[in-house]
């Protein structure tokens, strides 16, 4: 008996990513981005996901950094320094806007570089911890044994960005990206993969 | 000029070289620190192969410019 009616298939409006585009410096979410590389990365491992804390978790250093900025303008209504001749006062005004140059671009580079990668084999957590001292961990996607994210409260849930925290069996028990954009397509990344892997896991066996 | 004038000079010129010898020294830290930080610039751009932004020559200028400030101090202090 022929068909009388054939429902179309929703299909799924898919984001738009950043797919196989290199991320700028202020990206935080990037699917199969072009371009990046890590460290320790094999020669056919492909990145799957790139990750950064999302933009506005910077908002409260900006927000300090402008007072900083401001700072020396109360210098005018309480002269804290007026003992010191000008030529001291005066460098110690620029001495105080290099701190808060430093202030900046530690913060600066803190956000850039602490990054969460997720490839076709394993996830990375890049951690720069201060100045020259980086942890770098990573496991095997077959290791990971539970995916959850947590998203809560007016701000996350505004920018959409949350946790995502990763159960695994290897040496390291728990990985956690924070304040991650998107948590939930970033679980259903490594929900993706895991699949993936057992499925190839199964085909090995069979093969 | 009395005694006390000059003592009271003298002392004035200490004080402001020590002063000063502090400040030289504040700056010397901030030059090695911008230093270190061109460092962990390069080790944080080795490790991860990505950013856009010329960091190495933004931290290299930040370098540059310690090291002015620090020239500048300890010709006008």
């Amino acid at each position: 008996m022929s068909d009388i009616y054939i429902a179309k298939e929703k299909q799924e409006k898919k984001p738009r990513l950043h797919h196989g585009r290199k991320p700028s410096i202020f990206t935080a979410f990037a699917v199969s981005p072009a371009e990046v590389s890590f460290e320790t990365q094999e020669r056919d491992e492909q990145v799957v996901a790139f990750l950064r804390m999302h933009l506005i978790t910077n908002v409260p250093w900006l927000f300090l950094t402008l007072l900083f900025i401001l700072a020396p303008l109360v210098l005018r209504f309480f002269p804290l320094i007026d003992f010191l001749p000008f030529r001291f006062q005066l460098m110690s005004i620029i001495m105080w806007y290099l701190l808060v140059t430093a202030f900046v671009f530690e913060k600066f580079l803190a956000w850039v570089f602490n990054v969460y990668i997720i490839t076709d084999e394993r996830i990375v957590d890049i951690d720069f911890h201060n100045l020259l001292y980086k942890e770098v961990s990573e496991t095997k996607i077959d290791k990971i044994q539970d995916v959850t994210f947590k998203m809560g409260g007016v701000i996350r849930t505004i920018f959409n960005y949350g946790d995502v925290l990763i159960q695994t069996a290897g040496t390291e028990l728990k990985f956690e990206f924070h304040a991650v954009p998107k948590p939930d397509q970033v679980t259903k990344i490594l929900q993706e993969l895991r699949t993936q892997e057992e499925v190839e896991a199964l085909e090995g066996r069979v093969k | 000029m009395t005694t006390f004038d000059l003592i009271g000079f003298l002392s004035s010129i200490q004080i402001w070289s020590v002063v000063k010898i502090f400040f030289l020294f504040a700056l010397l830290l901030y030059v090695v620190f911008s230093f270190v930080v061109i460092k962990q610039v390069q080790l944080m751009t080795e490790t991860i192969n990505q950013a856009e932004l010329p960091l190495r020559a933004i931290a290299t200028v930040h370098f540059l410019v310690a090291l002015f400030v620090f020239i500048l101090a300890f010709l006008i202090l």
